[in-house]
Formats: C-alpha cells, structure tokens, sequence
C-alpha cells in the first residue's frame, strides 16, 4: 500500500524537473514526434518515394526542351517525329509531375486525417484516467487547445513535409546532376547563389526554438484571455467595466504584437535577402551571365546553355519549401512534445490484481489529504468514518470544513495522500475503475448536464438501458412528464429544445443516478440548487434514490438528515463528533449549536 | 477578401493596405519583365551572338536590381500592415464585443469565438507574406509574361488569350471546392471543440458515471464526425488541385504544341520558338501556383470572413449621453411584452412599479418569466412592447454606463475571474478603500472565506484557481453588490435552503442591501418572501397576485397554495428516523 502513495506522490519526477538546455529540448521534441508519427509511417514512406518520382520527372520537359532545340537547330530541315517526339515528352513530363506528386500529397493527408483522430482518441482515453486535480489546474481551454490546436499543428509535417521535403531534395540533386553531365561548370553555376541563401537562413534560425516556445505562450495568453474576456463579459458590463475586462484582453494582444514585432522585423530584412538570393530574378541574371561567359569561352553549346539556365531556375524553388519545413517541423514538433508529455501525465495508478469489493460499507481510515499531493496544506487530517452497508451517514460542518473533499474521494476523483479509504473491504486503489463505478453513484452539488438529449443524459451511467428502465427512472425522479411535455420527449437537447430549471435538471441528474443503480451513494448537497417550486418532487426523488442503499450525505439542512443512521460533523479536517441526532443533541456539542441555530432560522420564516 | 481586410482595418489604414498591394504589384510585373529579357538573350545566344548576349544581360541586370528593390519595399511594407491588422483586429473585436447585448453570449458563441480569434491572430500574422504576396506576385508576373508575348509573337498570344478564361473558371472551381471543404473542417472542429471544453468542465459528472476511463460517446462521435470532415475535405481539395493543375496543364501543351507547329511550318523562326517555349516552362509555374493558393487564400477567407461578421453583428442603439433620471432607485415596467424567440412570449403586458428603496419579492413557478424581468431591468435584451424605466427613464435613453451605474446584480450563476479573490471583490467598485471592501466583506461573509484559503485575499480564484462552493460563490457575488452602493439591486436568490452559516450572512446583508437601496428580489427563501414591502406573483409571463404576506394569505389564491407546499416541504426527510425517539418525532409534527 505505502508503495502505491510513495507512487503517488512523486509520480511525475522526469517530467517537472526543470527546462534543460534547449538541445536536449529539441531533441526530446523529435523524439516525441517521431514516436506520435509511428501509426502512418508507413504511409509516409510510400508518398516519399511518389514524391520522388515525381520530382524526377520535372526535369524531363527540360531534357526535352533541348531535344527539341538540337532538332530544330541542326542543319536542315527539322525532322519532324523527333520534334513532336520532343513536344509530347514535355507535355508528358509536366503532367506525370502533377499526377504523382498530387497522388503522394493525397496519401499523405488522409494519413494526417487518420492519425489526428486515433491522437484525440488517445488523448481524450488518457486524460479519462488522470486524477480529477489534473482539470481543476487547468482551465477547459488549455484542454480544448491540445486536442483541437497541437494536434492540428501536426498537419504540416504529416501531410506537407514529407512529400515536400523529398522533392526539395530529389529536383535540385538530379537537376545539378544531370548539369554535372552536361558539364560541371554549369552545376556550379546552378549553385552559386545558394551558400548566400544557406548562411542568411541559418543566421535566422539562431534561438528560434525558444522564439517559437514564446510565441506560443503569446498566443495562449490571448487565447485564455478572450476565452475569460468573453464568457465574463455578461458580469463585467453590469458592473460598468467591459472596458476595464477589456483591457486585459487587449493587453494580451498588444504584447503579442510588440513581441511578434520585435522578433520578425529584424529578421525579415535578412529574410529578404536570402529570399532573393535564390529568386527567380537574381538566379536569371547570374545564370545568363555565366552561360554567356561558357558560351563565349567555348566551354558549352548554345544549347546546354539554354538547359542549363532553366535547370538552374528550378533548382532553387524547392528549396524555399526546406525552409518552411523546417520552421514547420520546429511548430509541430513542440507541439507534439506537449501532446507527448499530456499522453505522459501519470494516470491514477490502476491496480495490478483489481479485486471486487464484498459488500458495501464505506470505510475511511485516518484518511488525510491535500490538493497539491502531499506537501499542501492538508484538506483532511485523519478522517476515520465507518458507514455500514446500508445505512445513511450525513457529513455536517461549516462550508470549507472538508465534507465535499470526504465525499469526492469515495467516487475516487482523487487518491487520499494517507491512510486508506474501502469500499466492501477494498481500498479504492485497488478496485478496477470500471468496477467502482458501478458501484458508487454521485449526485452532485452543481447540476452538469451534457449537450445532447435528455434520454442520452439519464442513460450516461447505463448506456444500455432499455427505454422501460430509462421512462421508470425519470418517473421515479418525478421527471418523466415534464420530459414527455418536451418539444421532442425524450429526443429533446439540452440546452436547445430542452431548457430546464435549475430544479428540473437536478430531477434529471437524479434519475441519472438512479438508472445508475449504485449500490453506494454519493449526495453532494443536492438540493442547494434546487427551485422551490419543485422542491417536493425533488425530495420525493431523492428519497426514492436513498433507499437501501448505502449512503453518504454532504447535508446543509439539518432537519433532512435528523432520522441519518450516523451524523458525523466534520470541522476543518476532522471529525469533531459523531453519533445519531438525540446523541448528539444529548452530548450538547457542535452539533446541538448548529441545530438550535438551524431551528432559530426556521423560526423566523414563519 | 481586401475588401475583408479593408473591413477590419478601418478606412484610416486604406492608404496602408494599396500602398503594399502596390509595391507587390510592381514586383510582380519587374520579375515578369526579367523573365521576358530570357527571350532575346536565348536568341542571341542561340546564334552565337555572344556581345549581344552580354547586352541583354546588362539590361536583366537593371531589371533584377528594381525587383530586388521592389521586394524589399513590399516585404516590409506588408508586415507593417499585418502588424497593424492585427492588433486593430483585436482592439475593434473586444470593442464590438463588449458592445454586444447579452442575449448575444451562447455558450457555442464564445466557443466559436475564441477559436476565431486565437486562429485568426495567427493567421493574419502570416497572411501577407506567406500568401498575399506569392499569390499577387503569381498572377502579375505571369500576366506581364503573356502580354509581353505579343511582341515576340501575336499567334501564340492569342493562344495564350484563348486559355486564360479556362484557366480562369478552374481555379474559380478549386478554390470553392477547397473552401468548401475548410467550411467542412471548420464546423466539425468547432464541434469537437466544444465536446472537448464539456469533457474538460463535466469530467466530475462523466467519472462519477463511470464516462471517464470508459469513454464518453458524443466525444468520440464528434472526434469521427471531425475525421469524415477531413476525408470529405481532402475529396473535395484534390478535386479542386486536379481541375487547377489539368489547367494548367492544356494550356501550355496548347501554347508549345502551336509554337511547334508554327515552326514546323516555317512562319515562326525556331529558335525564337524555342525561346518561347522556355519562356513559358517559365510561366506555368507560377501559373500553378495560383491553383495552389486559391484554396489557401479561400481559407482566409473564410476565417476573415466570420471575423467580419463578428464585427459586423448590431449593438442595442444607445444615445451619446443619457436622459435625465428625474426618480433615482425607482424601476417601473410599463405594459412590458418580451419574447426571447418571436412567436413565445416570455412577458405579456406585465406593469409593476417599484418605489425607491422599497424590497419588492418576485415569485413564481419556474419559466413564468421572473429571471426575463430582471433580464430587461438590466437591458440584456429590449422589450418587444411597452417600456422599462430605470430612475425614471427610458432605459433605451441610457448609455450602458449610467444604467449599469444604479444597478447592482446578483444572479445565480457568479462568474468569478480568473484573478484573486479580491479582484473579483473589487468588481463592485475598483477605487473603494480597505475600510469599505473590509465592511462589505464581513456582511456578506466572505471573511471566512478569505480565512480559509491558503493565500486568504491574494488566493487566485475562477477557472483555473481554488474553486469555491455554490454558496461561496453567491457570498462573493453579494460582497461586489454591497461595494457598489447601486441605487437598485437585483438578486436572484441562489436556493431556499442555506446552511446555518450562508443563512446568517445572507439575512445580514439582505438588510444593509434593503436599508439602502431598492431591492427587488427572485425570491426562494421564505423569510426573504415575508419580508419583502410587496410580494408579486408571476404565471405564465403575467402578473396574478400582488400584496403584503398576510393579504396573499388572506386572499387564499396561488401564493396560499405555494405557502402551503413550502410547508410541507420543511417537514421533509431524506430517510426516516430508524429508531424514532420523541425529539425526532416532535420535528415532524411541529412542522404544519
């Protein structure tokens, strides 16, 4: 068991240590994206070799080009098979480009479709089993941009780099090849202004990994930003201050700016250069002067002068795409070490030998705990509660003291950081997660409803429920025919045909519950939420849903709880008294404070 | 999409945007100019004219040294507009959308939104260089090329003119075709998005329910729906890129193949048909670029495109400077007709006046339109009919600052900020002292809590902080109402019951609120509903009963009934007593 906490408690040791040098970053980096590309390796490698043959194939219009100009410079009259043997090859060359390399690109995309998938899947599997903490340290957003944005930053190198990269490669190496046969003078002449390109490029480079690093903090900021901006905005403005909620916001963008600003400015003059370095223009200008002087010197033919300045044209326009692979792969290999390192996030460690619970009692012994595991301050300190099958225990106390925490770790959000909580005579710890579930049901304090229709909200703990058992539910939670009076029944959405009140979808979270069928039963304050009007529904449900069950009871209302098998009143940490209501009315402790102040308050209401 | 751009800039950064598209131009054209000298210098070369060559090459020379600079000029120039795009881009959007009326804010919105505008800041910055200029530099350098085309030959300019339509509707084709499959990808991102934001909010509900480790359906269906979006998407592109390059493709086999057969037949000298022809292996390539930013630059587009309808959304009129509030704390409904949809009215001529600094209590079954009355008081959204008057004034007549300054609001869900605990306190008003933030905090309770948490008043609180219980929340919320002073407070009660505690704070503040200003409450708690100067009854989006406690009682209507249900409610037990005792037993039967 101490293996299992010490586990536990330092579960992420590589991951926290502190950033090393940014080599050793950007080596991990591949690594993580080489291991997340596994899965359509194989389709790269088959584009990679289209994406050859293709680049080869765009320089037969040129072979072709000087067929055609021998056949046509050659004295007498032109033979007229040779020439549209000419035209055909360079038609047929420029075409057999576009198909294959169209071809290659195709694969690589439905890769990059197939692959994006299977990493959400993943993703979403994983953070399923991660500790409850996980979430609340991070806010939804953080969340939704690593399984929408870093997976889509992914895109380039999977669809585009590789197919790109070959070609980048493959045009210029035959292209300088095939003028190296013609003579190596032109090869070299091809190749001139490309060191110029080189050093410039890699001047730019210096420090773009962090740069990189820091834009991305930039631009998570404006988007944590918006995301606070916009869904507070409501509140802000009744408070005159949309300005002011604004601001920051706005902030966020500005330094965005500035950053981005000082960062590419000095950088886009020696982008220039090294762009023209290899433009269209500038290639021109050095490959007519350069052939004139062969041409001149004797060195070639009229015609390899020609083959050689278009060669030596194309030559560098793949190269442009090395450069935006490489700040591409940089993009998507930081973001596949953030996809990496949540894949890595240590999940609640599940047990080797899972084994079932017998029975039902809730068990807790000397349980402590604390939020940022272990050195925080401590939430819990030594809870011991028994709660035998069957019964009701209600946890009581001021708001802080820890009954939600107590109730929290049942349903096992979080592992405790000491002693042990069983459920049947099993630690938690040790019981298959698929298993607890089945057996410990939750009501919680704020009512979720999820996006989708009311019948897949009450089946969430059942899926395959049959619509009897779904219908009995909601009857029995008194729902049933506000639901039936729906736009569309059961059929209607939340949120969209199906606006409820906050009472009305507490019925629906308790039908949820009920179709869940636990044997163990978590409720979280669950009506503080719920409207007057249909309090008593409410409590009917609610008292339908307790029945021989065993429960656990976070109670704010004291008179609901007076008939409970055990109050416990729980006061920063610990559990101060316990016992029935006439015990603890008797003992004129905490709890007979609480309760006179409770009948005080029902006093004034009338 | 200019025009888009143009849109987000504003009509004072025009001159900005043409004078980059200008500069690209010219780049455009001096390349094309460049490529073109290709022709006479092949042709002397060709003819062992090595002097005239080195001519030519001296005239290439003064046309790539103009393209240089004209590259230069355009590349700085764009990025100064990108800059500028961007950070107007953001300043005109948290302006519109502070602007918006409430109603505007749906949960899909704000999704929608913020995905915008974090892509869209990305986007613009690489808008310019990375796709503006290669695609007006793709069509100006190939259209200098064809024009000048006619110098050296008019048969094969016009074969150039006869291709130019085809190739004109193919990449019309590709575009839509890859923009339609980015609309594709774009909706269904959207909604894995957000399945993914509700995996992150409910992951409580979903684990309790066993949807954690055992997977949560909709999610997954979103993750497949978003895969077939792709594979429709990635159809629809290469269907779009085969049209662009097969294009392409024609119209240079029909250029070549008419050079050929026009030397064939001796009326084109060979070796300016040979120069043509390399001329344009020159020109298709740039040519198959546009096909290939066509789509690119419709997925612009399209991002800019829902940037500008944003932008474009309406803000509730509001005057320059507000009308005279002759009646400060007074709220009055005047025959009032609300509907959220058109069609189901929520609010059919409901009237009601609220002297100042009286406590007038709303009741009600839910959806009878008590939360919309609050709503309209606070102008999330105007009336269909009739009016609302807040201080005696049209709330139409006021400017969002006057009329939030009388309000104070305290609804159900409190939105607390990412920021400190303080922060979020502060709110109701930023300049108050210590003293005051202090005395509003001990009223409404919110000192235990600064006792509780770790950093007590520097605790960062909201999404991603500590988070606080419902009834914290609400503490919080009534905190900010009592610094704000506000003529009028509006408060939803969060829940009839409160635990001793939140009871105790909540009663104490509901008396400093109600001495001060005007209150009208959505109330739950019964002694609120006692206490209030008038209880007003709502049903169905009309007012039923209105009166005193002991009138409604006394006119035994709906009020005595829901009276009597709330009675009957008190009497309540999760689980009956297992062994009875007579204390026990004494609770059940005191409670009538």
């Amino acid at each position: 068991m101490t293996t299992t906490i010490d586990e536990q408690q330092v579960p992420a040791g590589p991951a926290v240590e502190p950033a090393p040098d940014p080599r050793a970053r950007a080596r991990a980096e591949s690594a993580a994206l080489a291991d997340l590309l596994r899965p359509v390796r194989g389709t790269i490698r088959v584009a990679q070799v289209l994406a050859a043959i293709g680049s080869a194939a765009a320089l037969v219009p040129f072979v072709a080009l000087a067929g055609l100009a021998a056949a046509f410079l050659e004295p007498g009259p032109p033979d007229d098979g040779a020439v549209l043997g000419a035209v055909w090859l360079i038609v047929g060359g420029l075409g057999a480009r576009g198909v294959i390399t169209g071809l290659a690109l195709a694969l690589t995309h439905f890769a990059d479709v197939r692959l994006q998938a299977l990493l959400r899947r993943r993703m979403v599997a994983h953070l399923g089993r991660v500790p409850l903490g996980w979430f609340s340290e991070r806010s939804s957003g953080t969340v939704r941009k690593a399984a929408q944005d870093d997976v889509h930053d992914l895109h380039q190198v999977v669809a585009h780099h590789p197919v790109e990269w070959v070609g980048a490669w493959v045009l210029p190496i035959a292209g300088i090849g095939y003028l190296a046969w013609l003579d190596w003078r032109l090869a070299l002449l091809a190749l001139v202004t490309l060191p110029w390109y080189a050093a410039a490029y890699a001047w730019m480079m210096r420090g773009y990994t962090e740069k990189v690093e820091q834009m991305n903090a930039g631009n998570e900021r404006i988007s944590s930003a918006v995301v606070e901006f916009v869904s507070g905005i409501a509140v802000v403005k009744t408070f005159g201050q949309a300005r002011r909620a604004h601001r920051g916001y706005a902030e966020a963008a500005r330094d965005f700016g500035r950053f981005y600003s000082e960062w590419v400015r000095p950088m886009l003059r020696i982008e220039v250069i090294a762009t023209m370095a290899i433009s269209a223009p500038v290639v021109l200008l050095v490959a007519c002067a350069g052939t004139a002087w062969f041409v001149g010197a004797g060195w070639i033919t009229p015609v390899e002068a020609m083959t050689g300045i278009l060669v030596s044209l194309v030559v560098p326009t793949t190269i442009t795409a090395l450069g935006f692979g490489a700040s591409n792969r940089r993009t998507a290999a930081a973001a596949a070490l953030r996809l990496h390192e949540l894949l890595a996030t240590p999940v609640l460690p599940e047990p080797g030998e899972p084994r079932e619970p017998a029975g039902h009692r809730i068990e807790l012994a000397g349980v402590r705990f604390s939020y940022s595991g272990g050195d925080g301050a401590e939430v819990l300190r030594g809870i011991d509660l028994d709660c035998p099958e069957g019964t009701v225990t209600a946890l009581v106390g001021p708001s802080g003291a820890g009954k939600t925490t107590v109730a929290t770790l049942v349903a096992r959000f979080h592992d405790v950081t000491g002693g042990a909580l069983r459920i049947g005579g099993v630690d938690v710890r040790e019981i298959d997660p698929a298993v607890l579930y089945r057996h410990v049901g939750f009501v919680l304090q704020d009512v979720q409803l999820l996006h989708g229709t009311i019948a897949g909200n009450v089946r969430l703990g059942r899926p395959d429920a049959t619509d009897d058992e779904l219908h009995d539910a909601c009857r029995a939670a008194r729902i049933h025919d506000r639901i039936l009076a729906l736009p569309r029944g059961y059929d209607s959405v939340v949120g969209e045909d199906a606006l409820l009140s906050g009472g009305e979808a507490q019925r629906v979270s308790i039908a949820r519950a009920l179709l869940a069928d636990t044997p163990v039963l978590v409720l979280d304050e669950a009506t503080a939420f719920a409207d007057p009007e249909s309090e008593a529904e409410i409590q009917d449900a609610l008292s339908g849903l307790a029945a021989g069950r065993t429960v656990l009871v976070v109670a704010h209302r004291l008179s609901t709880i007076t008939g409970a098998d055990r109050i416990a009143v729980v006061d920063d940490g610990r559990i101060v008294e316990s016992g029935t209501h006439d015990e603890l009315l008797a003992a004129g402790g905490r709890y007979a404070a609480m309760w006179a102040a409770h009948r005080s308050g029902e006093d004034d209401a009338r | 999409m200019i025009s888009d751009l143009l849109l987000i800039l504003g009509p004072q950064h025009r001159r900005r945007m043409f004078g980059y598209l200008a500069w690209v131009t010219g780049f455009g054209v001096l390349q094309g100019l460049a490529t073109v000298l290709l022709v006479p210098f092949l042709e002397a070369l060709l003819v062992g004219d090595i002097a005239a060559a080195w001519t030519w090459t001296g005239v290439l020379l003064l046309a790539v040294v103009l393209a240089c600079v004209a590259y230069h000029v355009q590349a700085m120039r764009g990025f100064g507009v990108a800059l500028v795009v961007l950070t107007t881009m953001h300043e005109r959007l948290g302006d519109h959308v502070s602007s918006l009326p409430l109603g505007w804010f749906s949960a899909e919105r704000v999704g929608r939104l913020s995905r915008l505008v974090t892509g869209g800041t990305m986007m613009v910055a690489g808008l310019f260089a990375h796709l503006l200029t290669p695609l007006v530099v793709a069509v100006a350098t190939p259209a200098t090329i064809a024009l000048a085309m006619l110098l050296f030959d008019w048969r094969l300019a016009v074969a150039a003119a006869v291709c130019a339509p085809l190739l004109w509707l193919a990449f019309r084709f590709a575009a839509r075709w890859v923009g339609r499959g980015d609309e594709l990808d774009d909706a269904a991102a959207v909604a894995a998005g957000n399945r993914v934001v509700e995996f992150a909010r409910a992951q409580r509900v979903l684990r309790a329910f066993g949807r954690g480790a055992g997977g949560y359906a909709p999610l997954e269906d979103a993750i497949e729906d978003q895969r077939r979006a792709g594979r429709r998407s990635i159809w629809l592109a290469t269907a779009g890129i085969v049209a662009g390059g097969f294009a392409v493709q024609v119209a240079f086999s029909v250029l070549i193949l008419t050079g050929a057969f026009l030397a064939l037949g001796g009326t084109l000298d060979p070796v300016r048909m040979i120069a043509l022809v390399a001329l344009a292996a020159r020109f298709t390539g740039p040519l198959a670029e546009v096909g290939d930013y066509a789509g690119v630059v419709r997925i612009a587009r399209n991002d800019l495109r829902r940037l500008v309808a944003v932008l474009s959304e309406e803000p509730l009129p509001e005057p320059a400077a507000s009308a005279a509030r002759p009646e400060p704390g007074a709220v009055e409904l005047d025959r009032v007709s609300f509907g959220y949809q058109p069609g189901t009215p929520v609010l059919r001529e409901v009237s009601l006046r609220i002297p100042p600094r009286s406590t007038v209590a709303l009741v009600g079954a839910s959806g009878s339109g008590k939360t919309t009355v609050t709503r309209l008081i606070a102008r999330f959204a105007d009336v269909d009919a009739g009016t609302v008057r807040v201080g005696g004034a049209d709330v139409r007549d006021q400017t969002t600052e006057d009329l939030m300054a009388q309000l104070a609001l305290v609804f159900q869900d409190v939105y607390l900020f990412d920021g400190t605990l303080e922060d979020n306190v502060r709110l109701g008003r930023p300049d108050a002292t210590p003293g005051e933030l202090a005395e509003a905090a001990r009223l409404a309770g919110v000192t235990e809590i600064v006792r509780r948490l770790p950093d007590g008043w520097a605790t960062r609180v909201g999404e991603g902080g500590t988070s606080l219980s419902g009834g914290e929340r609400q503490r919080v919320s009534i905190a900010r109402a009592l610094l704000k002073d506000a003529d009028i407070v509006l408060l939803d009660e969060a829940t009839a019951a409160l635990d001793p505690e939140n009871e105790r704070f909540f009663t104490g503040s509901m008396r400093a609120l109600a001495r001060r200003s005007t209150v009208l409450v959505i109330a739950h708690r019964l002694p609120t509903v006692v206490g209030a100067d008038r209880i007003v009854v709502l049903d169905d989006g009309r007012i039923v009963e209105q009166g005193t406690h002991t009138e409604l009682v006394a006119l035994g209507g709906r009020y005595a009934a829901f009276q009597e249900s709330r009675r009957r409610a008190r009497g309540w037990r999760l689980v009956p007593a297992r062994t009875p005792t007579p204390a026990a037993t004494a609770t059940v039967e005191e409670s009538p």
